[in-house]
């Protein structure tokens, strides 16, 4: 059986580690289930890490990034 | 014959390796033990060598019954089924960390590094962890779900549990996975090609 309960996932990208590291402790700290994973090679072929979360924190986590970095770009995976 | 093994008290890897000493001479074996690492070892080996096994608890003991319905085979022919029947690579965390150097961006990576096996076309035969890398293991630790994820596509998930003591993690612990040295050692030793991250 086919369920359509698969989480529709997207990825905040950095433009260096450091600010991913940053990044989630920050996310941590306010207990936001996230996951950090390489970034996807559709994204970018350069080798880099990034954080993926389900959809239904898209909005708090955009706020909370967006308030503490000049630069973080949202995907859909 | 049963043979009797009164294994309480001591340490990992010592009941498990009681146990299998006493499987070449014997095809029925009761061990008593206290602890459940000891427990899920010894089902591990009987569960690998084709034995039957059965357990009971008894106060704050563990009974358990292993039985083999095939004769005794000799160490030679034992040795080899060991070597024919294992293959490919085995993953080994001695660290929660990738590489040496800045220890959060190790930290970064090998997350990263193990959500990365899932996309192997062949997945690795056995993952080992130890010292620091069994923190990876925990519940929490960001890692699990992929770990969990790997388990279920038949990755021999290895953890040392003295490790998991000493961390005080046993809690957070999937205690199917608990392990000891002779298993990891022989693990590793019969892996085609070991890749420590």
């Amino acid at each position: 059986m086919i369920t359509d309960s698969t989480p529709v996932y997207f990825a905040a990208l950095f433009p260096s580690v450091s600010h991913v590291m940053k990044a989630e402790r920050i996310l941590l700290v306010e207990k936001l289930a996230i996951k950090i994973i390489p970034v996807p090679k559709s994204i970018s072929s350069d080798c880099g890490v990034c954080i993926r979360f389900e959809e239904k924190l898209l909005d708090i986590i955009q706020t909370i990034l967006n308030n503490n970095f000049e630069k973080v770009e949202f995907r859909k995976l | 014959m049963i043979h009797k093994i009164d294994a309480k008290g001591l340490a990992c890897p010592q009941p498990v390796v009681m146990t299998k000493n006493k499987m070449k001479e014997f095809s029925h074996i009761e061990i008593t033990v206290d602890n459940e690492t000891a427990v899920e070892n010894i089902k591990r080996l009987a569960s690998s060598s084709g034995w039957f096994f059965d357990q009971t608890i008894s106060g704050n003991d563990f009974i358990i019954n292993i039985k083999s319905d095939k004769p005794q085979v000799s160490d030679e022919t034992k040795e080899t089924i060991t070597s024919f029947d294992n293959a490919g690579t085995t993953i080994v965390f001695s660290s929660n960390k990738m590489g040496q150097g800045d220890d959060d961006l190790g930290a970064i990576l090998m997350k990263a590094f193990i959500h990365t096996i899932l996309s192997l076309e062949t997945a690795p035969s056995a993952l080992i962890f130890y010292n620091s890398g069994v923190l990876l293991t925990a519940e929490d630790s960001g890692a699990a779900d992929d770990l969990q994820a790997l388990h279920e596509r038949g990755v021999e998930i290895l953890i040392c549990g003295t490790c998991v003591n000493f961390y005080n993690i046993g809690d957070k612990i999937k205690t199917w996975a608990l392990s000891n040295m002779y298993d990891i050692l022989n693990t590793m030793n019969r892996a085609d090609r070991l890749i420590n991250p």
